[in-house]
């Protein structure tokens, strides 16, 4: 009884959805903050996004005619929910809350159901401006999909070369145990393209500048996301700023991560701070100074670019280094 | 790219370029055309400022009253352009353009900028020849004026 | 209270829509100077969305021309409620120059109900964000009389 409690507390507040969704809204306010000031602005306040989220559950929800109802309503549910879900197998330091159940497989696989419900959301409203804006989406999937797993096998190599059976894990807890006692992964020399690797690929996977080629909406009008408005929207808008964090999280889990402080929640504060920084680096920044990339040019430079970087990587640790 | 990024860091710690609008309201440069300001006790009622204004933002609405007419002239400013024309065109200088730019309104009659005036009819010659009917007409208002 | 709170950040983050019904462009160029590092009208919450579905206020700038008129309807009735029309100089309040012309199909006001509108040909960006500002007043005003 005790057990099932402690797992809806999980679920629904401390690395489940409050947890998520504070985080989620503080990176999102902290991002936009900080790429205005380097732009020279004052910029919004910090909780501008959670004003943005109010505001747009009361609005009017308007489903256009041409649009599939069940899914159009129910696909902005999917992506949060999944997201929500990756949120529990994430460790923080030492402490995961269903750490025995999942490892990175399934966590490559629960992110990419936010960018599917985004693609199935656009595709139910029958929109053309949604049309193309699911078909670029597609192809942001594909281009940082590659870059992730190549990425993930080489701190798989690298943790599995210590702990795993056939040198190869893909246990988040064996990879935070195996931190916590060589020492953070980015230390490792042979990590480090790894790591250049996977800070690209969050603002891809995000949907950021400057690979935000599915939602650009000064040419296709926010492309998935044209015909929606009022509450599927503001939990859209939720699923991006909680994607955020995330991916972050996940940066930090997989690169950052070590002994920890043995408290909860210092831990937990620690760790918020190496996500806001990520957040900086690798999303704040390329903001404020790129301009969006054409839809070829995003699939050219993470299949080259980007993805030599992790296979670099990967080779390396496959040698031993 | 790089220089941007060297920028980009650098302006986290420097100072915003943002004006701090609405605490402080910046005036308008030397020569900025804004809100029309009628002095109506200039006006001698040539009518050209309206022949020369473009989008016709201007009304004149005429009242007869005892000593001659009562002569309203209405600004829309929702309708102007501000090319100061009617104001290089106006002999006594009874149209000027200030600096006034702040023209936010919910409602229309705000936009107007109007003066009124009563323009004084001729007293007319004694020994004028006119026409009967017409001296018939002016005989009697200036009856009524003493 | 959540009522208290939506209707609170429904002042604080107006996104805008902007619609040219045929402007000469002047009234554009100041609208987007407005979100420039100078006046930077997102520090108040202010943002330019590309589909008028996320949009709370319309920002209409130009005399409604024919081939606009439909496309200008159209529009309206796409924003959800609450919204606010905003009229962007002087044009969309009665045509200025164009007021006559056989292609312009009169001003605004005949096509929808134009809640602020800032005069200038154009006007200034103070005044721009002056008259968003009150949009965004009205814009809480008409959220509470909603529920």
């Amino acid at each position: 009884m005790t057990e099932m409690l402690w797992n809806l507390f999980y679920i629904l507040v401390f690395p489940g959805l409050l947890f998520c969704v504070i985080a989620g809204l503080l990176l999102a306010g902290i991002d936009r903050k900080v790429v205005a000031r380097m732009q020279r602005r004052i910029g919004p306040p910090i909780a501008q996004p959670l004003y943005d989220f109010l505001k747009l559950l009361g609005k009017e929800t308007i489903i256009p005619r041409t649009a599939s109802r069940t899914m159009f309503l129910g696909a902005p549910l999917i992506g949060f929910v999944s997201l929500i879900v990756t949120a529990l197998f994430i460790p923080i330091f030492g402490f995961t809350a269903f750490g025995g159940v999942a490892d990175l497989v399934v966590i490559i696989y629960l992110l990419t159901i936010p960018a599917v419900s985004i693609i199935m959301g656009g595709a139910a409203s029958g929109s053309p401006y949604a049309g193309v804006g699911l078909s670029r989406e597609m192809v942001a999937i594909m281009s940082y999909e590659l870059p992730l797993v190549l990425v993930i096998l080489a701190i798989s190599r690298k943790a599995g070369g210590v702990f795993g059976i056939g040198g190869l894990t893909f246990s988040m807890t064996q990879i935070a145990e195996y931190q916590a006692q060589f020492g953070p992964m980015i230390t490792k020399w042979s990590m480090i393209p790894a790591a250049v690797a996977m800070l690209l690929v969050i603002p891809c996977e995000v949907g950021n500048h400057p690979f935000d080629i599915a939602e650009a909406e000064t040419e296709i009008c926010e492309g998935t996301l044209v015909e929606y408005s009022g509450p599927p929207l503001a939990v859209y808008k939720l699923s991006h700023a909680i994607k955020m964090f995330i991916m972050s999280a996940l940066f930090s889990a997989l690169f950052l991560g070590g002994a920890g402080t043995g408290m909860l929640a210092v831990d937990a504060l620690i760790f918020l701070l190496e996500c806001v920084a990520v957040t900086i680096i690798s999303m704040s920044l390329p903001h404020a100074v790129t301009a969006r990339l054409k839809v070829e040019q995003v699939f050219k430079f993470f299949w080259t670019f980007v993805a030599g970087l992790a296979a670099l990587s990967v080779v390396l640790v496959w040698f031993g280094l | 790219m790089f220089p941007y990024l060297k920028e980009a860091v650098a302006q986290v710690f420097g100072k915003p370029s943002t004006e701090n609008f609405p605490a402080v309201i910046p005036e308008a440069p030397d020569g900025y055309r804004g809100r029309i300001i009628y002095h109506p006790d200039l006006c001698i009622n040539c009518g050209l400022c309206m022949r020369v204004c473009a989008p016709q933002a201007m009304t004149k609405t005429v009242v007869p009253v005892e000593d001659g007419e009562q002569i309203t002239m209405s600004f829309n400013m929702g309708s102007c352009t501000f090319c100061q024309l009617c104001a290089d065109f106006c002999s006594r200088h009874a149209i000027e353009m200030s600096k006034d730019y702040m023209m936010v309104v919910e409602d229309e009659k705000d936009l107007l900028v109007s003066g009124t005036f009563i323009k004084k009819k001729p007293v007319p010659k004694p020994k004028a020849p006119a026409p009967a009917a017409k001296a018939a007409e002016e005989t009697t208002e200036t009856c009524a004026e003493s | 209270m959540i009522k208290k709170l939506i209707e609170n950040s429904t002042a604080k983050s107006p996104w805008l829509y902007h619609i040219n019904t045929g402007s000469c462009n002047g009234c554009d160029i100041e609208l987007v100077a407005v979100l420039t590092p100078r006046y930077d009208a997102e520090r108040f919450g202010f943002k330019l969305t590309g589909t008028p579905r996320h949009a709370d206020i319309v920002v209409v700038s130009g005399p409604v021309t024919l081939q606009s008129k439909d496309k200008l309807i159209r529009v309206l009735a796409q924003v959800p409620e609450p919204k606010v029309v905003v009229s962007l100089g002087s044009c969309p309040r009665s045509c200025n120059v164009f007021k006559g012309s056989y292609s312009v199909a009169g001003p605004l006001d005949k096509y929808t109900h134009v809640d602020v509108s800032v005069a200038g040909c154009t006007p200034k960006p103070e005044a721009i964000v002056a008259g968003l500002a009150k949009a965004a007043e009205i814009l809480k005003k008409k959220r509470e009389g909603m529920s």
